[in-house]
């Protein structure tokens, strides 16, 4: 067959739909994915910036309300307040520039891979985040003369979020490279070509 | 835009365009449960694109464009259907079958359609639909050449496969 009689039979068949649309379902399925339709990234914005926060001020107040002299968990409150000043700021930034992306398939696609992009930034920098503050909790015990037992344990638990979080942010990579790969499949000949 | 005449707008062009989405889930999803899926998906995009519809393009373009996009981004999800396979036995299918029979040679093209890769997928669909080379570089956002290309490529792989099937007598 040549192209010609390809289009023939795909014109002559293709008029009348394939299915019918059972509407009441559709609008049942359509309520209910919006509801469930938690934005990963959100979350993980407004999770971090209500841990840091919370954590922060949590540190500060009991530090001094205690009237404890510890310059680490100072130190360790105020990295908190900054890293969830920077989540905040990042946010924003994401936010602004969500619009500047065309409706055509390489405009969308450039979207997704620069939501993923953001997405591997974010968790590389959280990951790397639980180092300076498991060290500034470390110092914080054995500044405050707290048995050997209690620094493992704490070494412990930040060595396995240290882990975990490597493990999320491999998901997102593993989505960008995804991405990255169907993007270039459609640029490709825009090269060679 | 109030949300009655985003409703409105969005029934006129799901009564019009459906056999158009149809195509794009045929050509994308294989199993009834993922057809089902991704038309879910395009409808809530369609819905979310009204208010940014800025007529520059024909409604067909624009739901074409709506909808390639989503096929594409929906089959690079990892595991698509995972979470609607627990519950398929509480849910009601929203594509049912016309009573329309396919012609053999369409379901055969279908086949070869889904065959190709995610992209060429979509300019199979839009070159079947007679979208001009102008317009299909505007719905992809890539050069008239390139699509040429992927054109001319795409063309022959049909014909050659076509061909092999005539031989098999079908």
């Amino acid at each position: 067959m040549e192209f010609d009689e390809l289009q023939k039979i795909w014109d002559s068949q293709t008029r009348e739909p394939l299915w019918v649309i059972n509407e009441n379902a559709l609008h049942k399925r359509i309520l209910a994915k919006k509801n469930q339709a938690h934005h990963i990234t959100t979350i993980s914005e407004l999770l971090l910036l209500f841990v840091n926060s919370i954590a922060g001020g949590l540190i500060l107040g009991i530090n001094f309300f205690k009237h404890s002299e510890s310059l680490f968990l100072y130190i360790m409150a105020a990295w908190m307040f900054l890293t969830a000043l920077y989540v905040l700021m990042s946010r924003f930034r994401r936010l602004k520039g969500e619009n500047e992306f065309d409706r055509s398939m390489l405009g969308e696609l450039n979207h997704a891979v620069s939501m993923a992009t953001y997405q591997v930034h974010l968790s590389q920098l959280m990951r790397w985040n639980t180092l300076p503050i498991g060290i500034l909790s470390l110092l914080s015990i054995w500044e405050g003369g707290k048995s050997v037992w209690l620094a493992l344990g704490v070494l412990a638990f930040f060595a396995l979020t240290y882990f975990a979080s490597g493990w999320e942010h491999r998901v997102y990579t593993n989505k960008k490279r995804e991405l990255e790969s169907l993007q270039k499949k459609l640029e490709k000949e825009e090269i060679t070509g | 835009m109030s949300e009655l005449e985003q409703n409105h707008i969005f029934e006129m062009w799901l009564s019009q365009h459906k056999a158009l989405l149809f195509k794009v889930v045929r050509a994308y999803a294989f199993t009834a449960m993922d057809q089902d899926d991704l038309f879910q998906e395009i409808i809530i995009q369609v819905w979310h694109s009204i208010p940014t519809f800025k007529q520059q393009s024909s409604n067909t373009t624009w739901m074409y464009r709506i909808a390639l996009n989503t096929a594409i981004k929906w089959l690079s999800k990892e595991r698509k259907h995972t979470q609607s396979q627990e519950t398929l036995d509480h849910i009601q299918a929203i594509l049912q079958e016309s009573t329309i029979e396919m012609d053999e040679r369409l379901t055969w093209l279908y086949e070869e359609i889904y065959k190709l890769d995610e992209i060429d997928r979509s300019i199979s669909l839009l070159l079947l639909d007679g979208f001009s080379y102008k317009e299909m570089a505007g719905i992809l956002g890539i050069s008239e050449s390139n699509v040429g290309v992927k054109i001319n490529r795409i063309k022959k792989q049909l014909i050659t496969k076509s061909k092999q099937q005539d031989c098999h007598g079908i």
